[in-house]
């Protein structure tokens, strides 16, 4: 059902359509805003027909009616008709391009959680600004090598500390080192 | 079905938000005055070069590990810089914007400095360590937010 063909969502409405063509049409009202539309239109209708059953009688026989229109039907033959179709709403765009909406719900959700990251980061960095000079000290040192010390130094500057350990023992190159210090158990 | 998927996403975005956590780099450095024919310090070091030529007074220095462990309380990290070397990290405390840590530094079997620090974002502590013919290891410990 790729087109929109009225007399489908017609049969539909009036129970003609079963199985899987009745299946099919369901399933296309619920994907086509255009048939779907047209479906609660016609629908809209048939209720509103029901609610409001006519008062007045017929003032011909209902065959002499059928038969009118039997014959302005054949008098017209293969005359197109142009038909308008129906007003989209937003609804019905939304329900056509579902995946559309989705991803852009998602787009503003993200820029929303951006938007919220940056402010509490510069809200951060305001607040934290004065109070967080780098500072660095040291509270304890020691070494456990034997006729060595460690010693925290003095610092001009607040954001380094800095420990000399002096008194380890001296070594030609990096694989004497490690050698030594392999076998030095402290 | 698309309202199932978007949750989905949604709830994949909330949780997908990076959470803030401190990290500290270990940088094991040889220091050295031997000229050659590269730069004077590393690309790695530019960042704490002034402090180690201030402090130290070497030409050259040169990066010869390094490792960044996110600092994890009540865990200590073991930090592998090569050549024998390794530091261990356990952070004790949290101070405002300060990290209390106690650090030990390791060659072989051998416990080379065993420290308590005070240490806040992008501060630096400088070890100075043993001499290898004219060239002194240095061991760096920079704090990262």
């Amino acid at each position: 059902m790729k087109l929109h063909k009225t007399e489908l969502v017609s049969g539909l409405l009036d129970g003609q359509l079963v199985g899987v063509r009745r299946w099919l049409a369901h399933r296309h009202i619920r994907a086509c805003p255009v048939c779907g539309a047209e479906y609660r239109r016609q629908r809209g209708a048939r209720e509103l027909l029901a609610s409001n059953p006519p008062s007045a009688r017929m003032s011909e026989s209902a065959e002499l009616f059928w038969s009118k229109v039997k014959r302005e039907i054949e008098a017209r033959g293969d005359e197109t008709v142009e038909m308008s179709l129906p007003r989209l709403t937003v609804l019905d765009w939304l329900g056509q391009h579902q995946y559309a909406a989705a991803s852009a719900t998602v787009a503003v959700a993200l820029a929303a959680v951006w938007v919220v990251q940056s402010q509490t980061a510069t809200r951060r960095q305001g607040v934290a600004a004065p109070a967080a000079h780098p500072v660095a000290t040291v509270e304890h040192v020691s070494t456990a090598i034997p006729d060595s010390v460690a010693t925290p130094l003095d610092a001009d500057d607040k954001d380094t500390a800095v420990i000399w350990v002096s008194g380890l023992p001296w070594t030609a190159n990096m694989t004497e080192m490690q050698t030594l210090f392999a076998n030095l158990d402290t | 079905m698309s309202t199932r998927w978007l949750i989905t996403v949604l709830a994949a975005l909330v949780f997908a938000v990076p959470t803030h956590a401190a990290s500290i780099q270990a940088r094991l450095i040889r220091a050295t005055n031997k000229a050659d024919d590269s730069p004077p310090v590393d690309a790695a070091l530019k960042d704490i070069a002034p402090k180690l030529k201030k402090r130290f007074g070497f030409e050259s220095y040169r990066l010869m590990g390094t490792q960044q462990q996110s600092l994890d309380k009540e865990s200590t990290s073991r930090l592998n810089l090569g050549e024998g070397f390794v530091v261990f990290i356990k952070p004790k405390s949290v101070e405002k914007t300060a990290h209390e840590l106690d650090v030990q530094w390791w060659s072989g079997r051998a416990l080379l400095v065993k420290t308590t620090v005070k240490i806040s974002e992008k501060s630096s502590l400088l070890i100075k360590g043993p001499e290898v013919g004219d060239d002194w290891i240095i061991l760096a410990l920079t704090m990262q937010e």
